[in-house]
């Protein structure tokens, strides 16, 4: 008998027992054993932008789960049970982190559905949309529209529903010209604010567009092939860290 | 909840998601700019008006420091005058007073 199938044959019986006692030595070997499909799944989601320890972890509980549920008697591999378990952790994990702040499913997903919709609106109608157009498209209340809208700016970046394709950090830095990196950076040098020229060139463009040039923030969308609920979420969030640094720099 | 009751008042008046987000903007950035940094014990009283070509919001701050000034910083005025059409803070007799105004684009 080969040595994997030998090794296999082993696992299968310690399964069997481990279901039977569920002796808790048995578990941890069991979990020890097949740590490498956790992290095989892990640094899948490696380029998301949460640290490695922190998804091995998260895998880790998967295949804890996993091991936990498993029944040898269906005849089932474990790693093919255990993968979608371990895989629905990680995205459980990537949800849940996306939102700074505890958001209602119901209102994250139709933030989500809003940006679609708003994108449409705004090239039929040739001008940023209304709520009452916004909610009439999408068929829920102006009062939902606000409420979802309001809950985008507590998401974050990392998350794997974040709008990607045409949205993502790298795409972005290459839009901006060298012409407008030559503007930002003479504007800033005697800037207003030397706080903003802290943050990465797309947010100091969006800054700088939308504060000192007065583009509006389809405008700015547009100008930079981006959604304007994702200009939105951006200017947000670098106005909640330039108040917060400036508490930091708290000076006269 | 503030910024909230800005965006609900002002879809209301029929302004655009560019001029809701605006007006949410300048209310976040006045209330950083009345409250400060560190920020101060007190209450801020906001009146919402309606007008036939947009929104006024007018109000004062009163803290427990006695303070009577804005804590508004160039960055700050910088923020409000560009998402504002009209835009007044300044020291009142009981606490720092505002006055923005946001027209609607086209009106």
């Amino acid at each position: 008998m080969p040595a994997d199938t030998d090794d296999r044959e082993q696992l299968r019986r310690k399964f069997a027992r481990y279901a039977e006692t569920r002796d808790k030595t048995l578990r941890d070997e069991l979990v020890t054993a097949h740590m490498g499909l956790a992290e095989y799944l892990a640094r899948r989601f490696t380029n998301r932008g949460e640290p490695l320890d922190d998804l091995m972890q998260v895998a880790s509980l998967g295949l804890l789960k996993a091991v936990d549920r498993f029944d040898p008697d269906r005849g089932l591999e474990f790693s093919t049970y255990a993968t979608p378990t371990i895989v629905g952790e990680l995205k459980r994990h990537f949800r849940d982190k996306g939102w700074a702040v505890r958001v209602p499913r119901r209102v994250q997903e139709l933030h989500l559905r809003l940006g679609a919709v708003v994108s449409t609106l705004s090239q039929e109608l040739g001008r940023s949309p209304t709520i009452p157009e916004i909610a009439a498209s999408a068929k829920v209340s102006e009062e939902e529209v606000v409420e979802a809208i309001e809950a985008g700016h507590a998401y974050r970046f990392t998350s794997l529903d974040a709008p990607s394709g045409g949205e993502d950090e790298s795409a972005l830095s290459n839009q901006l010209g060298v012409e407008d990196q030559g503007l930002i950076d003479s504007e800033h040098r005697v800037a207003l604010s030397p706080l903003i020229a802290r943050f990465p060139p797309r947010e100091r463009m969006i800054l700088h567009l939308r504060f000192f040039e007065g583009l509006t923030q389809s405008e700015i969308a547009s100008r930079l092939g981006i959604s304007q609920m994702h200009v939105s979420r951006l200017l947000a969030r670098s106005l909640a860290q330039l108040r917060e640094a400036s508490t930091e720099d708290d000076t006269p | 909840m503030t910024r909230i009751l800005a965006a609900g008042v002002a879809s209301r008046v029929g302004f655009t998601l560019d001029e809701v987000d605006d007006l949410r903007i300048a209310i976040d950035e006045l209330c950083f700019s009345l409250v400060g940094p560190n920020g101060r014990q007190g209450t801020v009283t906001m009146c919402y008006r309606i007008l036939p070509d947009g929104l006024e919001v007018e109000g004062e701050g009163h803290f427990s420091d006695g303070s009577h000034e804005p804590l508004l910083s160039p960055l700050s005025m910088q923020i409000l005058g560009a998402v504002t059409d009209e835009c007044h803070l300044e020291p009142g007799l009981e606490g720092p007073t505002f006055r923005i105004v946001k027209r609607h684009r086209d009106g």
